[in-house]
């Protein structure tokens, strides 16, 4: 883990964009996307209410060790991407956050060859990265390296799965680190991601998900070196790995990796089978903490996920709606640069962890039982009420109203060109290529662009009234008057706001929709948890 | 959050060709940049990458909040550079968004201390539209005093997402400490008083404007997959008649500092124990090499393979975390090291183990095999780094923006290929001493906690 820099902090703007409000026509015109002939446009139904459960249709198991090459000849750098199907579900109860620790101390802790210090030694004039990363359901061991240094590299990066030194003292340090980013980090210095952590633990609760990805402070204390060495055989084994290999790629390569890896257990433990989610609609949690502003994070279980021919125009409508850190989305005009109530609010058809580096989502984090939420970045907490009876507003709207043709044919050519700078660099390549044989779906992005070329404001509002349910939403706040908040949940007063300068009658008369706006909050289910207390088992 | 730059970078090739030349592509940097200055003082760099129709445009400002010298209008080239979206007569409110949205770019931008750097990154059949729709903005602005006040909200917004972690807090504290005169007193977000002011400040944003946004202070990039020859008939086109020069302002020299400092912050919720020691160093310069000296030094101090990291995080377990700040800067500004600890006790011994390593270092006592492993990994790190047109593109506008030479990268992992283990030494031995060094200690202080007054 990295500390982050004290550094002059770099700072995004955005600008203003909304297709809600009629503007004068362009002095340039862009060329029109192009459309294929649309399908016979079935009759809106009604919305439907939403599941009240999600079942667990599992994800498809590719064959033990399965191959993944993306080579290509104009680099001199080689990335490997070993994804195993093993995450944060297979922590055993009490010992929560042992996947993410034993991945960390296998890829930081030395092999039986070398010391931490020595691995480092070595990695460090080739300027070699080798880095884990846990998530729910999938830990992907990534690296790259110039060819200048590959067998050497070759070697030390299976020696980190094949042979971790697995030593106490790494174990202990890595251990504390661990245990500080829940109580530091998580707790105390992160609102946005407290709150979507909260969230994660409201939706899924009783079910593998619940808990946060790094582990609960109890669970990571109850944790032995036994316990990891066991684990790492368990979880870390062939019938679990995919092998993602790209750029500088020959067949000597492919060959000596999969041989070493060959010394992997064949398999381990069995698969974790993950439970129906109940629906949690209505329900709020409040983490109290002292803090300038009040994050909020909203969402339920989805059980539409890549794959699912009504995934693409979901994912389509939430794009619309907010793009993650994209200014073009709706939630971000209307929200932020029309109202000035924070800096960046956005929506997701699936789960999202940033990439770092980049606005885009992070790949192989694939979830058998996916989530869809709305992200309002931090507000005043007088706009608290105000930003979240906003964002509602704003989806309900997409399931009752079908997107204006204008803005449909706008957003379809953002994304038809925006998606293209998801597969820029061999690891994303990767990355999507590997979630594709887990979710079913071959050249996804292909197919997203595909599909998007056929849809049409009808079409995708008559998924939207199927699949989209504003009913179904739990919420989960960051804030310090954690009673003040609970109660205008509980008895659902207006939120009179007050701006900085004039706005538009227009927005004013959307205003007096919001500020009464009935959200769907169950008054008998607002619980305040003190942060200090989150995550401790 | 992380800086966007690699620490390290260097460059196999010594001699720079001139300017006017294009700039061939070398092992460690293979590209090739064509450069040309128009005549109003515009620089155009272009870059060729094989991105199979996509392109990156970056526009560096050399205006940052070191420019912002008049009391109560700190934060302006932050807040300035949210502005920049707000469209022009031409281009209102919101016709950006459609325009550039409509072939799906990501279009950001972001501010320093020294520079404010503008991006758009996607296909290369937009660049027409980018070229017109951003000379536009950067020759005729035009926004309105309510849009205006609106986003001098969002501004305020970002400064309380940032404020939740202890980083903001203990900038703003070092940076007090450490200078009294210059204008890197206050962070880029601004003291929290000038921002919550700055709704009443409209005329002074189109001063702004018209002060910085010159041709002159102005540096473009396009990087990727493009027809040079037709590109820059547009270049020329849209931007030649931008014809402001670029104000001059005193920015107050920092007297010398010749007594130590200390600075302190109460965290008032559970953190680590941190410390901060930094020294008033050299600025980045295109002509020496003073920043290529503290990129190594940061590695050799504090790096993955230094004896303070194998002592303090790997052996002794102290510390969580090591490392340092330092960003290079247009005028002399701080090289710092910086620890997060696990246990208040152990401050001073930690503070020792990093001042020892300084010692060492001074006296003349430096590893050269380091220096060559961290010139190795400078090296190859170049490389691993450049994976998009738009790593490019935000890699050269930075090195340009802060040495003030469209070549200021090549420029920086030339010198990082020179830097000697005397030079290294040396440079200790003159800034890194105790009449020098600013102090910053932080300290949870919450109820269970038994933090310092």
């Amino acid at each position: 883990m990295k500390t982050p820099r004290l550094l002059s902090l770099v700072a995004l703007a955005s600008l203003v964009g909304c297709a809600s409000t009629p503007k004068p026509a362009p002095t340039t015109e862009a060329p029109p996307p192009t459309t294929e002939a649309p399908a016979p446009e079935a009759p809106i139904q009604k919305a439907s209410t939403p599941p009240t459960e999600v079942p667990a249709v599992p994800l498809k198991q590719p064959k033990p060790l399965e191959l993944v090459v993306l080579a290509r000849p104009d680099t001199p750098i080689v990335t490997f991407r070993l994804v195993f199907h093993s995450g944060s579900i297979d922590d055993p109860k009490g010992k929560e956050g042992l996947t993410a620790l034993t991945a960390t101390l296998m890829a930081e802790g030395g092999t039986q060859k070398l010391t931490s210090a020595q691995l480092l030694e070595t990695l460090f004039p080739m300027a070699a990265e080798l880095e884990v990363a846990t998530d729910k359901e999938f830990t992907t061991f990534s690296g790259r390296v110039h060819k200048d240094f590959l067998p050497r590299y070759l070697e030390l990066f299976t020696d980190v799965l094949l042979a971790p030194r697995l030593d106490p003292a790494e174990l202990e340090r890595l251990r504390a680190n661990a245990i500080s980013d829940v109580e530091n980090g998580l707790r105390s210095a992160n609102d946005e991601g407290l709150g979507k952590v909260a969230l994660d633990a409201l939706i899924y609760e009783g079910h593998p998900y619940a808990h946060y990805t790094g582990g609960t402070v109890q669970g990571l204390k109850a944790i032995t070196l036994d316990d990891v060495k066991a684990h790492a055989q368990r979880v870390f084994t062939q019938d679990r790995l995919v092998v993602g290999l790209a750029g500088a790629v020959d067949d000597g390569l492919k060959d000596s990796l999969l041989s070493r890896l060959g010394g992997l257990p064949a398999s381990g433990a069995p698969r974790v089978t993950l439970p129906t989610v109940a629906s949690t609609a209505g329900r709020t949690v409040i983490i109290q903490k002292q803090t300038l502003s009040t994050a909020v994070s909203m969402g339920y279980v989805n059980p539409v996920r890549r794959g699912d021919a009504d995934f693409f125009p979901l994912a389509f409508a939430l794009s619309h709606l907010g793009e993650h850190r994209q200014s073009i989305g709706l939630l971000f005009t209307e929200l932020r640069e029309k109202r000035g109530l924070n800096y960046g609010d956005y929506a997701y058809a699936e789960h999202f962890i940033e990439d770092p580096g980049t606005t885009y989502n992070r790949t192989n984090i694939a979830r058998t039982q996916q989530d869809l939420t709305v992200w309002i970045r931090p507000v005043e907490p007088a706009n608290g009420m105000f930003a979240t009876r906003g964002a509602v507003f704003y989806l309900e709207q997409l399931v009752n109203e079908p997107i204006p043709q204008e803005r449909f044919d706008l957003m379809r050519g953002f994304l038809q060109g925006y998606s293209r700078l998801w597969e820029q660099t061999d690891p994303r390549r990767l990355g999507y290529a590997i979630d594709s044989l887990f979710y079913g779906t071959p050249n996804y992005l292909d197919q997203y662009r595909q599909a998007l070329t056929k849809m049409t404001p009808q079409s995708v509002q008559e998924v939207l009234r199927r699949r989209l349910h504003p009913s179904a939403l739990s919420f989960a706040f960051v804030t310090q008057d954690a009673e003040g908040l609970a109660n205008a949940l509980r008895t659902s007063p207006p939120s009179p706001i007050t701006y900085a300068s004039d706005k538009t009658p227009e927005l004013l008369e959307v205003d007096k929709a919001i500020v009464p706006f009935k959200l769907p909050v169950r008054a008998d289910a607002v619980t305040i948890i003190p942060a200090q207390s989150f995550m401790e088992k | 959050m992380r800086r966007l730059l690699p620490l390290l970078l260097l460059l196999l090739g010594t001699a720079l060709p001139a300017l006017a030349q294009p700039q061939a592509a070398s092992q460690a940097f293979p590209y090739t940049l064509q450069t040309e200055k128009l005549a109003n003082g515009l620089t155009v760099v272009r870059v060729p990458y094989p991105s199979q129709g996509i392109v990156s445009y970056v526009t560096v400002v050399r205006v940052g909040s070191r420019n912002e010298v008049e009391a109560g209008k700190t934060g302006f080239a932050h807040f300035f550079e949210h502005m920049m979206f707000k469209g022009t007569k031409r281009h209102p409110e919101g016709e950006r968004e459609r325009i550039l949205g409509t072939f799906g770019f990501d279009d950001n931008a972001f501010t320093t201390d020294d520079i404010t750097l503008y991006y758009s990154y996607g296909p290369s059949a937009g660049l027409p539209f980018l070229i017109d729709i951003e000379a536009d903005r950067f020759r005729n602005l035009e926004y309105s005093e309510p849009s205006f006040r609106t986003e001098a909200l969002a501004v305020l917004g970002e400064y309380h997402k940032n404020a939740a972690a202890p980083y903001l807090k203990m900038e703003e504290a070092l940076n007090a400490a450490a200078f009294t005169k210059h204008t890197y007193r206050h962070t880029t977000l601004g003291f929290y008083d000038d921002i919550k002011a700055m709704p009443e400040a409209y005329q002074y944003s189109r001063d702004f404007f018209e002060r910085w946004y010159t041709p002159d202070n102005t540096m473009l990039f396009i990087v990727g997959d493009f027809d040079d020859a037709q590109v820059m008939k547009l270049v020329r086109e849209h931007y030649g008649p931008w014809d402001r020069k670029t104000a001059s302002i005193q920015v107050p020299k920092e007297p010398p500092q010749n007594q130590p400092r200390t600075a302190h912050v109460d965290w008032p919720q559970p953190t680590q124990p941190r410390m901060v020691l930094a020294w008033h160093t050299p600025a980045a310069s295109a002509n020496t090499s003073d920043s290529a000296l503290q990129t190594v030094l940061v590695a050799y101090l504090v790096g993955p393979t230094s004896p303070a990291y194998k002592q303090l995080v790997l052996d002794k377990q102290l510390v969580e975390a090591i490392g340092s700040d330092y960003v290079e800067h247009r005028d002399p500004h701080l090289f710092s090291l910086t620890a997060t600890l696990k246990n208040e006790k152990d401050r001073d011994r930690v503070r020792l183990a990093l001042l020892q390593e300084v010692s060492r270092l001074a006296a003349g006592k430096v590893d050269a095999a380091r220096v060559k492993a961290i010139q190795d990994n400078a090296r190859y790190g170049a490389l691993m780094a450049l994976q998009t047109p738009r790593d490019v593109g935000i890699q050269l506008g930075w090195y340009a923006g802060i040495l003030g030479t469209p070549d200021g990268l090549q420029r920086q992992l030339g010198n990082l290929a020179k830097v000697t283990p005397a030079q290294l030494s040396e440079f200790a031995k003159r800034h890194l001493k105790a009449t020098n060094l600013t102090l910053l200690s932080l300290t949870p202080k919450v109820s269970d906690a038994g933090g310092t007054k």
